[in-house]
């Protein structure tokens, strides 16, 4: 049932790239209001699929883990958030990225940028859906029963959430100060985007890093084990430190932030799929 | 009118944004004094401090680049080359030339290797260098509060007009209250000025940010020197007061532990290992002083050591015995492990391999060898509690009589005293990131001076890091101070 839903929404956030373009073009209010009421409405959709297959979940886990008492409702049910392997995560990376536009950069959800943020929401979606991803719910493996869970993926994937829409904006300002269109979002807003987006990405990046080694501390007994993907995502970390000093302390703007923004969204890219299919470790599952 | 003086007057003109110093943390290079622009000529600059080469490197942004790109290039190369192998794993990969060369450059131990650690020590002593440069300049900044003098000079933002007969006071008070929340209200040079600021602090955020990666790098560093690591494998019933390192030395541990009981439970049949558990008794000269239960996610602490869960196995307890049917005719063979024994009728030879405690939800099992003629030997499970799982071999049908095992469990053993100054580090990055990206300086004023035809009001500001919020804070409040004349 959910599958049909995400079916829908990634049709949405098509619908909605498609809108915010139309919007742009021919300077019309009404059809950006569209694309805005649109892009909500497929978030919330998003929302509820992921809510169910929660639900389904849980309800799943009842079947082979009775629990006694409110507490023990409480606890199967944080664990039992769909995060736990390859599938929910896409689904839930795809979520993230709308979420986060919509949210902390409302202001500027217009034209081509708003095509931009949608039509990556869509891409991920639909490799979830029709890459071939195995999309089954699985009982939770003993090393992932932990509340950690949960608060370690939300925080990454917003992270690499934040990394994308940074990206999407990077690629906006490189065309736009190659050859200025006077339908883009100004150079400079761009580029004040990139820096927010960077920001707000770091600090969840840092946090699921900091969360991660907190969990892998009560789980394996070592905060970081240079396993593939806390390194990749250390290198990633490093990546996006360099373009905020470069920003900060020698106020580097517009091209050359905008392609560290590229090579961390890279780095980003590698760290989710590249050390999960091309490189061994203890994040097999994911 | 209003909307004319909005538009005229960004932030970006103010002198902080451009101020090199209020530009970041590592602010060594560029803040000693420069000639400002608006400067006296006359007046001779005091030269500043020579600065030694080292100084002037081990402070520099560029350094920390380049250490940082060299880490992430180290880091590449030690995710692609798998780490901590045995040697012949190099030789077998990349042949004996490349592969001993791996071994003996330390590109196979890499963040181990010296070739990882003087970069991540020249970065701790670049953000160390960092910290002593510009921490005191970053404090003394906090510690000053927004003066009267200091609010007066900030840059015009636009202004408003009351006409004679009205008193400004209570509406620009109820404004600021609105918009701002409470500010200090003073008379300068005989006029009234309201003045307010918020993120004063910020300039401490990124020396709490840099202090909390020291922190958590001397976390790693206390651990590494004096925290000790190693595996404790026991088995059911066995008791012990010692663990082995890496290194495979025995560490004696200051308390007995024993293994009263392992259980391993899968979702189902054939399905995903649901939980792994070990019920731990201690001792203290030989008296039961406390019982836990470890599992993985669920560590057990004792004494000055942490035990996490991280395998598990079966030891045969005794010889396999399998039953062989064969024409009808039942007959059973004694299997020891890793030895070959014929068949009835010797037309093959089995071989036990291993003994698992639980496979995959069947209960116990026996991994065979069956090896008859020349060919290469066939290697099947035998299910105890499912026999009709085997397939024949041949004529032979087999299946399990007496399966004897004992479970054993491995904990992973470790004391770690760093592990309190990483935490301590992770739990400063909070307010340091706060204070850093979340909380710009912004300062207000409105100064009130009376007029011929009634009261002028100006409102002064700057906010050099948040060009969003500032300005459009500045359109609200010029917008409300306007509607308070109209009414």
């Amino acid at each position: 049932m959910t599958g049909l839903l995400l079916g829908w929404v990634m049709l949405a956030y098509l619908a909605v790239g498609f809108l915010y373009l139309a919007g742009g073009l021919w300077d019309s209010p009404r059809l950006t209001r569209g694309a805005k009421w649109l892009f909500w409405t497929g978030l919330g959709v998003h929302s509820f699929a992921l809510l169910a297959r929660w639900w389904e979940s849980y309800h799943m886990a009842l079947g082979h883990t009775p629990v006694a008492g409110f507490a023990g409702m409480l606890q199967l049910i944080v664990l039992q958030a769909p995060l736990s392997n390859f599938y929910e995560s896409l689904v839930f990376f795809a979520w993230c990225v709308p979420f986060l536009a919509l949210v902390t950069f409302r202001r500027y959800m217009q034209g081509y940028l708003g095509t931009v943020v949608a039509l990556l929401a869509c891409i991920i979606l639909a490799y979830a859906s029709l890459g071939g991803v195995d999309s089954r719910i699985k009982p939770l493996m003993p090393a992932l029963k932990s509340n950690w869970l949960l608060i370690h993926v939300v925080t990454c994937f917003l992270g690499y959430a934040a990394f994308t829409v940074g990206f999407g904006t990077a690629l906006l300002y490189l065309k736009q100060s190659r050859r200025p269109t006077p339908s883009l979002p100004p150079a400079a807003n761009l580029d004040h985007l990139i820096y927010q987006s960077t920001i707000i990405g770091f600090l969840f990046l840092t946090l699921g890093i900091l969360t991660g080694a907190v969990w892998a501390e009560s789980a394996w007994g070592r905060y970081w084990s240079w396993d593939p993907k806390e390194t990749w995502s250390l290198i990633t970390w490093f990546v996006y430190a360099t373009l905020l000093h470069a920003r900060l302390v020698k106020g580097w703007q517009g091209r050359r932030i905008a392609w560290l923004a590229v090579l961390g969204f890279a780095a980003v890219m590698f760290t989710y799929f590249g050390v999960s299919f091309l490189l061994t470790g203890l994040h097999s599952y994911l | 009118m209003a909307k004319g003086k909005v538009q005229k007057t960004t932030p970006k003109t103010d002198l902080e944004d451009v101020k090199p110093a209020a530009r970041g943390n590592k602010t060594s290079k560029l803040a000693p004094k420069k000639p400002k622009p608006g400067l006296r000529p006359a007046a001779p600059l005091p030269a500043p401090p020579a600065k030694s080469w080292l100084w002037g490197t081990l402070t520099s942004i560029r350094f920390t680049v380049f250490l940082l790109l060299i880490l992430a290039a180290l880091a590449i190369v030690g995710t692609v080359i798998p780490q901590d192998q045995a040697l012949g794993h190099y030789i077998r990969h990349y042949g004996e030339g490349l592969g001993m060369f791996l071994y003996r450059s330390g590109l196979t131990s890499m963040y181990y290797s010296p070739l990882f650690l003087i970069p991540i020590t020249l970065l701790a002593l670049n953000i160390s260098a960092c910290l002593v440069n510009g921490l005191p300049q970053a404090l003394r900044r906090s510690l000053r509060r927004l003066t009267p003098e200091a609010a007066a000079a900030l840059p015009e933002r636009g202004h408003n007009y009351w006409p004679a007969g009205t008193d400004p006071h209570p509406a620009v008070e109820a404004v600021l209250k609105q918009e701002l929340g409470r500010s200090r209200r003073e008379t300068f040079q005989d006029k009234d000025l309201y003045f307010w600021e918020q993120g004063r602090f910020r300039p401490l955020g990124p020396y709490l940010v840099h202090l909390s990666l020291l922190l958590i790098l001397a976390g790693g560093l206390i651990g590494k020197f004096w925290g000790v690591e190693g595996r404790l494998p026991l088995g059911e019933g066995q008791e012990t007061d010692a663990f082995v390192l890496a290194s495979r030395e025995e560490q004696p541990l200051g308390f007995q532990v024993r293994l009263d009981k392992f259980q391993v439970s899968f979702y189902g049949k054939g399905q995903a290992p649901k939980e792994f558990r070990s019920d731990l008794t201690f001792l203290r000269d030989g008296k039961e002083v406390g019982q836990a239960v470890c599992r993985v996610n669920d560590p057990v602490t004792f004494g000055d050591y942490t035990l996490y869960q991280s395998s598990y196995g079966a030891q045969p307890a005794g010889p396999v015995v399998l039953q062989i049917k064969k024409d009808e005719i039942t007959q059973t063979v004694e299997v020891p492990l890793r030895k070959m024994v014929d068949l009835p009728g010797g037309q093959a030879q089995v071989m036990a391999m291993q003994v698992q405690g639980d496979l995959e939800g069947y209960g116990p099992a026996v991994q065979l060898a069956i090896r008859s003629g020349a060919g290469h030997p066939q290697v099947l499970w035998v299910l105890k509690d499912h026999p009709q799982m085997t397939e024949r071999i041949g004529p032979y049908q087999i299946s399990a009589a007496s399966l004897p095992f004992k479970w054993y469990s491995v904990f992973q053993v470790k004391y770690d005293p760093g592990v309190w100054w990483v935490y301590a580090g992770f739990i400063l990055l909070l307010p340091g990131f706060f204070l850093a990206f979340f909380r710009p300086p912004q300062r207000w004023a409105v100064i009130l001076e009376p007029t011929p035809r009634g009261w002028k009001g100006r409102l002064l500001g700057a906010s050099p890091r948040s060009r969003d919020i500032f300005l459009a804070r500045q359109n609200r409040i010029l917008e409300l101070l306007k509607k308070g004349t109209e009414q």
